[in-house]
């Protein structure tokens, strides 16, 4: 179906008074009636393409506030997070939009995609029914930018990933092996139960008749040759004669489940020579059938033709359910260079819908994600780690609707603007079921098409900024391994809050460099060991409140910041490592101890109302990787169904840990001094020359944390 | 392109005085939607009032994930509540059908409304809900309806539940005016810091004051405005000027408060609470007269009425129906009511009976009309509206006209919310048949409040409930209507998967002695099967065998295969700590795990009793 598309046409008629209609940008929107024929031309562009740019929507991002990215988040932690994330919410569009470069026009051709895709439970599969999150605000987000939920939901495509296919493959193969086992059970059961009311009975007997008068019919015609007189009339539309696989056979129509059990078992228990048969019908409705058989090898071999045949059916109506993976099957196959824009989600969520669950750890993520994309690019790390393209950028954000109209205004505006032209910058034209276009107005933004759209058109910019020559580049050459490139291919933000950079090919993880001066917020490097989380403390302590409850036990400079989590729960990061279990174990004396002296401690403000908590960084992956996801931190932890108030590390170095420990109950067994135990901790502290050590930067910076998250 | 979804303004209305239909998909059913919620809410209220029942029925975005979340027969009605608030914590309600009727001889009058709901963070602060569940078969069902999403997720009407409203309030904001409670009566001791402190903020305000009212300065240069503005501090409250004093302490307020009235001739005081509770600042409007402050007063209260308004949203509509008081109707009254009560009213409590008090603060009758059908025979629970209604008009004469004097809105395509309808047509039918109300209502309001009680509140009942456990043991086997206490029950896991329920059974019964005896074994799930024994005391040796060292024979295979057991109270354990896995042995398993660690106090189990029926589990439907 070719689509006429007389836009540019029309725009031109109206320049002067349409402005932006949303209608202008061509697109190829691709949804179930359209998906097979969108599929064999997108094989075509895809594989005659230099680099595929991808972009995904998505139903939500957190499944919680506190799963939210954070500074504080380990390069493990973060996974954990894009995990979750990738797992419960939906990819509802997917925009794919695949580059070449044409040598004649000395431009590039993109052909962008847009694919609604909503996965149903097509298949008869078992266990849980599908289901996926929605947060509520992205949904929001999507209808302030018009998402068509409709032609989502009511005309998605659907898709299979590669670990449901398999397991529903394996399904239909037992099915198969051990079906007549289990219809003989489920027989022999009916006989026991049922066979006792008259009713029954008297049916059962008036189907024999039938039967035999029907068999009997059927053999004096082979014999005699006559034709075949069905003696019974009234129940015509009930018993119809067929032909089954070259036998002569009865379809049974209009009999209640409970009168076809019956008959089938009239047919078991008086009819050798026929058999009874339950075959799914063309429409996928189930035909009852009773096949005349000639002896006992007819019969075996005609069950297994039947059930060859149904395997053969079922096994096409799975493959007929793999819907839009097949286009990820094809990207993967291609081995095409892969461009998004900060898009390890969305890797993340790809690995998840379309081949299977996500890996425990980020680093077999990283391995099979090489193995499936061994060549992925990301505009934004591209744009913020390069000196020459942050340049081009004027230092401007790298949200890729801003890096777009920086980069490529002549693209952004259409080619109404010549101005622009002294630029030098790269062509694209837009191609949508072959009528090519050079003039467009700008498409609608978060359009998982016209997104994949602009990230093609932003690197294919950065590309000639970067110095390669689309003009030399010959077309069997991977643009991936172009050397000006080489750098930048398979690096991921892990994280962009915090700049954790990624390496899909080795594995490496690095802290970015050069943008980091555009950070804001520069923390000191965070020591994951030094950190405590605590959650359940009374709701009006704020971050401050808790950082000089704890600086009262362990001096001023003990903790270097407090960072909330959400209400609930907050992050202590201690000055020194040893402090954490210090903490921990101090925390947990006070716990068990409900004397007026434990009252008194200056900790006792941060446990009023006996439901905090306080455990390890460790403690805090724990929980992230729960699959559960409440709203609030602490009711997380409760559904995690932590029943501890506090977790004690295990240190390593056991001697000093003890040392601590005696210490604390030294204190606690001498109850005058519920003033000394401040001050001991506090000399305990201040004499410590690592703390001393401690440059003034640092604590410049803890400050200016705590500054920062009061505000 | 594809086509967006434009809200029409223009709404063509038929004003039909009396329409009556017997095809149910000619029902006008009013939609409602953000646009036209406003307007129709006096509408609703007077039907509300003047109505003798009120139909609910619900759409959700999904109901249970797994087969054994649903609400089964071997549920206690403690279990069957922690389920259905499962479900009622992860999904959302799309449509929410009401119909308020009356009920006149064989006339059912029915004014039917169905309302478009979506869940809008218009505040940001993670309500109504930070995120929901949606089930894709769900959806793909409304999808075949012809649901518009587009409508709803555009356009439907947001809300926040009573709970959310009054936590709201303290972190919103709003400048609060100052009532004679917030002032305090004594007048503190001043201490030198207080003085200093008041008179520094008295010479501000009285800066700031004359530098507003002083006319010779109205005159002069923008650019000298604005400077003027940054020293004094003074900013715009609407159209008056006003002045912000921040504050550290509640002290605080209080002194700022009391050197305020010496200028409570032009000078109005707000509050402006922090977020988190307490008082961030005192900020002081200034009043060109008597009048002009009154009017400000009032302006006050109605942009706190206006807000409070917007916030509420469909929960308008559920403050009418309870303020009604009127009996309600619904068909699924357990899943129903602890949507509402989580989406509207408040977080649902841990248990059913807290619920039910809850519930009933709320709404004081709650009539499930397939407890209405219990009474009528032992007619099977049918679970759709529509077959219930052929099934009764099979059986009794009971006509019911179905009178809708609503002016639909024609020319929406689609018309939804059947549904409730339905439910009072259903209800009407039982009504006359149970011989229950319809010449009652008018005779005596008495008589019809006896016997609409003895049916209302009623969430959790079982198919044959009415029936008394027959003698019969073994009939009881074939036919399994019968209680069966929990004591009695096990559930068995660790076998292979997809085996029946038929050939566990023969691979029991000579695995030990207790099978000699007659028991019963279901599916749960693919994973779990349950064994019902037939004699008291049974399930216990069966217990005790598994778990001790001299398990023998068949069974110790079996154990040896990964065979576990527990008995009803593990099940009640894995509902009530939250363990939804996806199957059922998983959960059993981790609950098992878990309470090794910890022991728990004992929960009774011996009062509650189940039913097994026919229909408890089939494998085929799930």
């Amino acid at each position: 179906m070719k689509k006429r598309w007389p836009i540019t046409i029309l725009y031109r008629a109206f320049s002067s008074s349409t402005t932006s209609t949303t209608a202008s940008f061509p697109l190829k929107h691709v949804k179930k009636s359209n998906f097979d024929s969108a599929l064999s031309s997108l094989r075509h562009h895809v594989q005659a393409a230099d680099f595929v740019a991808i972009d995904l929507e998505m139903t939500g991002i957190t499944s919680a506030p506190w799963r939210d990215s954070f500074e504080f988040d380990r390069f493990d932690v973060r996974y954990l997070k894009v995990k979750d994330s990738a797992e419960k919410f939906a990819v509802i569009q997917f925009g794919v939009s695949p580059f070449r470069w044409d040598p004649l026009k000395q431009s590039f051709i993109t052909h962008p995609h847009n694919f609604f895709i909503f996965q149903r439970q097509e298949l008869p599969l078992d266990g849980a029914a599908y289901e996926f999150l929605c947060q509520t605000t992205s949904m929001d987000f999507l209808a302030k930018y018009q998402f068509d939920f409709n032609a989502c939901i009511h005309e998605g495509v659907s898709y299979l990933s590669r670990e449901q296919e398999d397991k529903a493959l394996k399904h239909v193969n037992s099915t198969y092996e051990d079906e007549s086992l289990d219809s003989w059970h489920s027989l022999k059961e009916i006989r026991d139960t049922h066979l006792f009311n008259i009713p029954d009975i008297l049916f059962a007997e008036r189907m024999k008749d039938r039967l035999s008068e029907w068999l009997g019919g059927l053999l004096r015609n082979r014999d005699g040759g006559s034709e075949v007189q069905p003696s019974f009339n009234d129940s015509k539309q009930q018993f119809e004669t067929i032909f089954f696989k070259m036998r002569p056979a009865i379809s049974l129509n209009g009999f209640t489940s409970h009168q076809l059990l019956l008959i089938q078992l009239v047919v078991r228990k008086h009819f050798k020579d026929l058999a009874y048969l339950r075959v799914s019908g063309e429409n996928s409705c189930s035909q009852n059938v009773i096949v005349y058989i000639e002896s006992e090898s007819d019969k075996k071999m005609l069950m297994k033709e039947v059930k060859d045949e149904q395997k053969i059916d079922a096994e096409m109506s799975i493959k007929a359910s793999i819907g839009f993976r097949h286009v990820i099957d094809l990207l993967s196959s291609e081995k095409k260079l892969i461009v998004g824009h900060n898009c390890f989600l969305d890797i993340a969520h790809i690995y998840s819908k379309f081949f299977g669950p996500l890996p425990l750890t980020a680093e077999e993520f990283i391995s099979s994600v090489n193995k499936y994309f061994p060549h992925i690019i990301d505009t934004k790390i591209l744009l913020n780690s390069n000196s020459i393209l942050q340049q081009r950028m004027k230092k401007s954000s790298t949200s890729l609707s801003k890096a777009f109209s920086v980069l490529c205004p002549q693209i952004a505006l259409g080619s109404k603007s010549t101005h622009l032209a002294l630029q030098p910058s790269v062509k694209v034209e837009v191609e949508v079921d072959d009528i090519r276009s050079s003039n467009w107005n700008s498409g609608v933004k978060h359009e998982a098409g016209y997104d994949a759209f602009m990230t093609g058109c932003v690197f294919a910019q950065a590309c000639s900024h970067l110095g390669i020559d689309f003009k030399q580049q010959s077309s069997s050459e991977n643009l991936a391994h172009n050397e000006k490139l080489r750098e930048h291919v398979n690096l991921l933000y892990l994280s962009w809050t915090n700049g954790e950079i990624i390496n899909l090919s080795t594995g490496n993880r690095t802290s970015e460099s050069l943008a980091s001066n555009k950070r804001k917020n520069h923390y000191p490097k965070i020591l994951f060991e030094c950190i405590v989380i605590v959650w359940g403390f009374p709701s009006h302590l704020k971050a401050w409140d808790i950082r000089e409850c704890i600086s009262k036990v362990y001096g001023p400079t003990s903790v270097i910041s407090v960072y909330h989590v959400d209400e609930t729960a907050v992050f202590v990061q201690f000055s020194r490592a040893e402090m954490v279990s210090k903490f921990l174990d101090l925390k947990g004396s006070l716990d068990r101890n409900n004397d007026p002296i434990s009252v008194l401690h200056p900790l006792a403000k941060l446990l009023e109302g006996g439901n905090t908590c306080a455990a390890s960084y460790e403690t805090y992956k724990e929980i992230c990787s729960s699959t559960v996801s409440k709203v609030l931190f602490a009711d997380q932890a409760k559904a995690v169904g932590i029943k501890w108030k506090t977790k004690l590390v295990e240190s390593s170095d056991k001697t000093k840990e003890h040392e601590s420990l005696r210490k604390v109950k030294a204190v606690n067994s001498d109850p005058s001094c519920g003033e000394r135990t401040k001050n001991k901790n506090f000399d305990d502290v201040s004499n410590d020359s690592s703390y001393s050590q401690l440059s003034s930067d640092e604590i410049i910076d803890s400050f200016y944390t705590r500054e920062a998250k009061q505000i | 392109m594809v086509p967006k979804f434009k809200p029409s303004p223009l709404r063509i209305r038929s004003f039909c005085t009396k329409t009556v239909q017997q095809n149910p998909h000619h029902w006008p059913i009013k939609q409602i939607t953000k646009t036209n919620f406003n307007e129709s809410l006096s509408e609703i209220k007077n039907h509300i009032s003047s109505s003798d029942f009120i139909a609910v029925s619900l759409q959700n975005t999904g109901s249970f994930s797994s087969p054994w979340h649903r609400v089964s027969t071997f549920d206690t009605p403690e279990t069957a509540y922690l389920k259905a608030k499962f479900a009622a914590e992860r999904f959302q309600i799309l449509q929410f059908a009401i119909c308020p009727f009356k009920l006149q001889a064989s006339k059912v009058i029915a004014y039917p409304y169905n309302f478009h709901l979506f869940p809008r963070d218009e505040l940001k602060m993670g309500m109504p809900s930070y995120s929901f569940t949606c089930q894709t078969s769900y959806l793909t069902a409304m999808a075949k309806e012809g649901f518009d999403f587009n409508t709803c997720i555009y356009d439907g009407i947001s809300y926040l539940s009573e709970a959310q409203e009054s936590t709201v309030k303290v972190r919103m904001g709003n400048p609060m005016a100052v009532d004679h409670a917030t002032k305090s009566s004594s007048s503190p001791a001043l201490s030198v810091a207080d003085t200093v402190f008041i008179e520094r903020v008295r010479s501000r305000v009285k800066h700031w004051k004359n530098a507003c009212t002083d006319s010779d300065i109205k005159t002069e240069a923008a650019l000298v405005t604005s400077l003027r503005k940054i020293v004094l501090g003074g900013e715009q409250f609407g159209s008056r000027p006003s002045m912000t004093i921040d504050v550290c302490s509640e002290r605080q307020v209080q002194l700022v408060l009391k050197m305020l009235e010496d200028f409570s001739d032009v000078l109005v005081p707000l509050i402006i609470p922090a977020k988190g509770g307490g008082t961030q600042a005192v900020r002081a409007v200034l009043t060109s007269s008597d009048e002009d402050k009154d009017l400000l007063k009032r302006e006050l209260q109605t942009f706190e009425f206006e807000q409070n308004k917007r916030v509420r949203g469909f929960r308008e509509v559920i403050d009418l129906i309870s303020a009604s008081q009127k009996p309600l109707v619904a068909h699924n009254s357990l899943n129903d009511f602890t949507f509402i009560h989580s989406k509207f009213l408040a977080p649902l409590p841990p248990n059913m009976n807290e619920f039910i008090c809850s519930l009933r603060l709320a709404f004081p009758q709650v009539i499930d009309v397939n407890y209405l059908l219990k009474d009528i025979g032992p007619v099977k629970k049918m679970t759709n509206i529509s077959a219930t209604i052929a099934y009764l008009k099979n059986r009794f004469f009971a006509p019911i006209e179905m009178e809708i004097p609503n002016q639909a809105n024609e020319n929406e395509g689609k018309i939804h919310g059947h549904n409730v309808v339905k439910i009072c047509q259903l209800f009407g039918k039982l009504c006359s048949i149970l011989k229950i109300t319809p010449d009652a209502i008018e005779s005596s309001d008495d008589f019809l409040a006896s016997a609409i009680n003895r049916y209302a509140n009623i969430f959790y009942s079982l198919p044959g409930s009415s029936q008394e456990p027959t003698n019969e043991e073994i009939r009881g086997w074939t036919n399994d209507k019968r209680k069966v206490s929990c004591e009695d029950v096990v559930f068995l896991w660790g076998f292979r998967e997809r085996i029946s329920a038929g050939i566990l059974k023969n691979m029991l019964q000579g695995s030990h002695e207790v099978f000699a005896e007659a028991f019963n074994v279901r599916m749960v799930d693919r994973s779990c099967a349950i064994v019902v024994f037939g004699k008291p005391g049974l399930s216990n040796t069966f217990k005790n065998v598994m778990n001790s060292k001299a398990v023998s024979g068949p069974l110790r295979e079996m154990v040896s295969d990964g065979l576990k057991a527990a008995g009803y109270e593990t099940y009640q354990r894995v509902c009530s700590s939250g363990l939804w896995e996806s199957a059922l042995a998983d959960a059993l398993d981790k609950t098992l795990a878990s309470h090794n660690c910890l022991s728990e106090a004992a929960y009774e189990t011996k009062q509650s009793e189940i039913y097994l029926s026919n229909e408890l589990i089939n494998l085929a439907e799930l």
